[in-house]
């Protein structure tokens, strides 16, 4: 894997980048940082698709926060010979956000029905059938590029109840004898592309919309970054991206559903936990399950009529932030000390 | 790539809102703030906080400045701050309509400048020396016009513009403390208290940050000594200023630190931070409130109130109890997880993106300003007399013999 990266690094450095450079270095706050960053690049894009590191590039890091060009924006695959040149790029988001030229909204999101959509793509979480596997994730992360330590999916794992000791029960300890009282809970978690999104209407420069048929996006070439709708989410959902430092987000992976294709993490899906498809035609897949069982959303309280469903979880599917009621098994949250039980005086 | 140097990973439950955006309510809190003692004097008629007028304008832009920047350091693509007008989310974001109600106050700051200065200004266009002649010819653009009604005109349209400024003062803060206060997401910020928080403890912070200005300004620079009936006053205000914020908190803390009026989300989270083991538990009581009461209690001291030393040492406190308030508003709502459990990591950095240096750059942007008005702007009387050819005498202004302190400002104060 690193010997890979090293043939990527060659060509990283866009004018993007260079600007970005040149201005860590006028603000003297990184200036080891943007030396170590344009050595890590090499020379500028006119050596792209050479495919061939020069004889003294450094071993590249694995981690993004020192290698903010890792198989990201910057991959010099996506090279002005692969028609990816700055004066393409422009056109070519057009073309991956909004080809047939949907409306696109930015608040009052009840015109939406109003303007008798064609589509509106949701997502059912059938929780019965996941079996925590994270494969999901992987295809997610492979699909949309999503540099390292971010997430657009991903799965948490819970336990509720405990071990307790029980004279028949399986598991031995020290010559005593318990039994596992406990269950296992699977959550996917991925943008609800909600119906009312807060995260939407916060933004100031209108550079994130919901899309016509019910999808959420932002768009990379107007978004400054500001982190409102990062903010705004009360999913979680949202994030800056390290290496195009825009917001970003599940987008149903659009541009294969504008092909007539399943999102990534919906192919993936070994046990078919995840299910996609237009609520909108009742007799999508979406449509029939929703009408034959019972699901809840996450977080109703706060209003935002998410669109993703889970069928499969009794009652309330939110986070229950006290980890000695609910046991965090395997989570990708970085910063917080989540899967520590007692760790933090929660209650 | 600043990421790098972030002493934090990038993943789910960051906090994104890191220190520059607990500068931006601050020095937005102190815009606020020193307009409303500028504007004393035109507005409310407290003749003896005339002399501050022209230091708090001055001072009141360079803040605004300084806190329209701060959000930029936060943004990552901060090179299209452009779109912020260009493609304004008006006024649905509120972070849009900030800058709505920012480029008005700037206008209307600017507007109230050349009226406060035009006398000075026609003065020293006609007898200032050198480059200072075309500068301050330019600054008057092009009006000589110092004949008792004009002045008289000039201070209506003062205590008119004081107005408006005030009620701009108040939506200016009022909508920094919506930017939080819209988001639902962070239970913490969700609050309508949340602008009248932010406004008092502005005002709090805006007098304490005259009081300083005051005493560098006019001690190190103005003629007359540093006038101690104005510290006596500014800080008769800042009690009752202190009184309000301190029973904002207190309502606060009732509607969030109490388990059985609180909700749930709020409770948890606010104890979490803010009670005993909490991570900012000693910014909370002890910076927050224990400076404030501290303050609150010189306040009442009649020769601290009046010493030089006494009254900056308060307004020092003052300011550092504000800015922590800021910071527990700010960061600590986002230690909150929102997918997670438990409390999110974060320590502040010294260095980089979102740390103490650009906090620290940002004021020196500040005092930057303030500095350069220094030059440029005659804020006393005094200097007007020396910038001119004449020299040494106060100048007798055409019309208005040393009329700028009494004469034609009887008329509309009161
Ligand atoms: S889940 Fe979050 S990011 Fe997705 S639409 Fe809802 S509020 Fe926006
Ligand atoms: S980070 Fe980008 S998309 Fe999000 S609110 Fe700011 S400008 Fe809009």
């Amino acid at each position: 894997m690193a010997t890979k990266n090293s043939d990527l690094d060659p060509g990283g450095l866009s004018r993007r980048a260079i600007l970005k450079g040149l201005m860590g270095v006028a603000a003297g706050a990184a200036m080891p940082l943007a030396a170590h960053a344009a050595l890590q690049s090499g020379p500028p894009a006119r050596k792209a698709g050479t495919g061939l590191p020069p004889e003294t590039q450094p071993e590249p890091s694995l981690d993004p926060r020192k290698n903010p060009s890792w198989e990201g924006w910057n991959n010099p695959r996506l090279g002005p010979t692969n028609g990816w040149s700055d004066a393409s790029e422009s056109a070519a988001w057009t073309t991956i956000l909004n080809p047939d030229g949907l409306a696109i909204y930015h608040d009052r999101f009840y015109r939406i029905p109003e303007s008798h959509p064609k589509h509106h793509w949701v997502m059912v979480m059938d929780t019965r059938k996941c079996v925590g596997c994270q494969a999901c994730v992987v295809s997610c992360k492979s699909e949309n590029n999503v540099p390292l330590g971010v997430y657009r999916t991903w799965v948490d794992v819970y336990q509720t109840g405990d071990t307790v000791p029980d004279p028949e029960g399986d598991v031995v300890l020290d010559g005593r004898r318990y039994r596992m009282d406990a269950k296992v809970v699977n959550m996917p978690k991925i943008c609800n592309h909600c119906a009312h999104p807060p995260c939407v209407e916060v933004c100031p420069v209108k550079a994130t919309f919901k899309r016509q048929d019910g999808i959420v996006m932002v768009d990379p070439r107007l978004c400054i970054g500001c982190g409102t709708c990062v903010n705004a989410c009360p999913y979680d959902a949202r994030f800056i991206n390290p290496v195009s430092q825009v917001a970003d987000k599940c987008t149903f992976c659009v541009e294969r559903v504008d092909a007539g294709l399943l999102p990534a993490c919906v192919t993936s899906c070994v046990g078919r936990a995840r299910v996609f498809g237009d609520i909108l035609d009742p007799n999508s897949e979406v449509s029939h399950l929703l009408a034959r069982y019972p699901h809840s959303v996450r977080h109703p309280e706060f209003g935002t009529d998410p669109q993703v469903f889970y069928i499969g979880e009794s009652g309330d599917i939110s986070t229950d932030p006290d980890p000695n009621v609910q046991h965090m098994v395997f989570t990708y949250t970085s910063n917080a000390n989540s899967n520590v039980p007692g760790g933090v005086d929660v209650i | 790539m600043d990421f790098a140097n972030s002493t934090q990973l990038f993943g789910l439950e960051h906090v994104y809102w890191q220190l520059p955006l607990v500068a931006y309510p601050f020095l937005s809190g102190l815009v606020a703030g020193s307009f409303i003692v500028g504007s004393l004097s035109h507005v409310f008629g407290l003749k003896r906080f005339e002399p501050l007028a022209k230091m708090a304008i001055i001072v009141t832009l360079a803040f605004l400045i300084g806190a329209a920047l701060a959000p930029l350091a936060e943004a990552w693509q901060r090179e299209r701050f452009w779109e912020l007008i260009t493609r304004d989310h008006f006024p649905y974001s509120p972070l849009g309509m900030f800058i709505i109600v920012w480029i008005a106050y700037v206008i209307l700051v600017l507007v109230e400048m050349y009226f406060l200065f035009r006398q000075d200004n026609i003065y020293l266009a006609q007898h200032g020396r050198g480059w200072r002649k075309t500068w301050h010819g330019l600054l008057t653009f092009g009006s000589r016009n110092l004949s008792e009604p004009s002045l008289k005109r000039d201070h209506t349209i003062l205590v008119c513009l004081a107005a408006a400024g005030i009620v701009l003062a108040f939506a200016f803060h009022g909508y920094v403390g919506f930017v939080f206060g819209a988001l639902k997401a962070r239970p913490l910020w969700s609050s309508p208290m949340m602008p009248v928080i932010f406004l008092i403890s502005a005002i709090v912070s805006g007098i304490a940050a005259m009081i300083t200005v005051y005493t560098l300004i006019q001690g190190g620079l103005g003629e007359k000594p540093v006038d101690s009936d104005i510290l006596d006053g500014l800080m008769g205000l800042m009690k009752w200023a202190i009184f309000v914020d301190l029973f904002l908190d207190l309502i606060e803390l009732l509607t969030s630190g109490v388990r059985s009026y609180a909700s749930l989300p709020v409770y948890r989270g606010f104890s979490a931070i803010f009670f005993s083991s909490g991570p900012l538990a000693f910014n909370y009581w002890v910076v927050q409130i224990g400076l404030l009461i501290v303050v609150l209690v010189m306040t009442f001291v009649r020769p601290l109130r009046r010493s030089l030393a006494g009254s900056n040492i308060a307004a020092f406190l003052a300011l550092v109890s504000v800015f922590a308030m800021r910071y527990n508003t700010v960061i600590g709502a986002e230690l909150q997880p929102k997918a997670s459990q438990g409390l999110v990591r974060y320590t502040p950095t010294w260095f980089g993106m979102d740390s103490w240096q650009v906090v620290i750059g940002l004021f020196a942007i500040v005092v930057f300003l303030v500095s350069l008005s220094l030059l440029l702007l005659p804020w006393e009387r005094s200097w007007t007399a020396s910038w001119s050819n004449e020299g040494a005498a106060v100048p007798v202004l055409p019309g208005a013999a040393a009329g700028h302190a009494a004469g034609p400002k009887k008329g509309g104060t009161s």
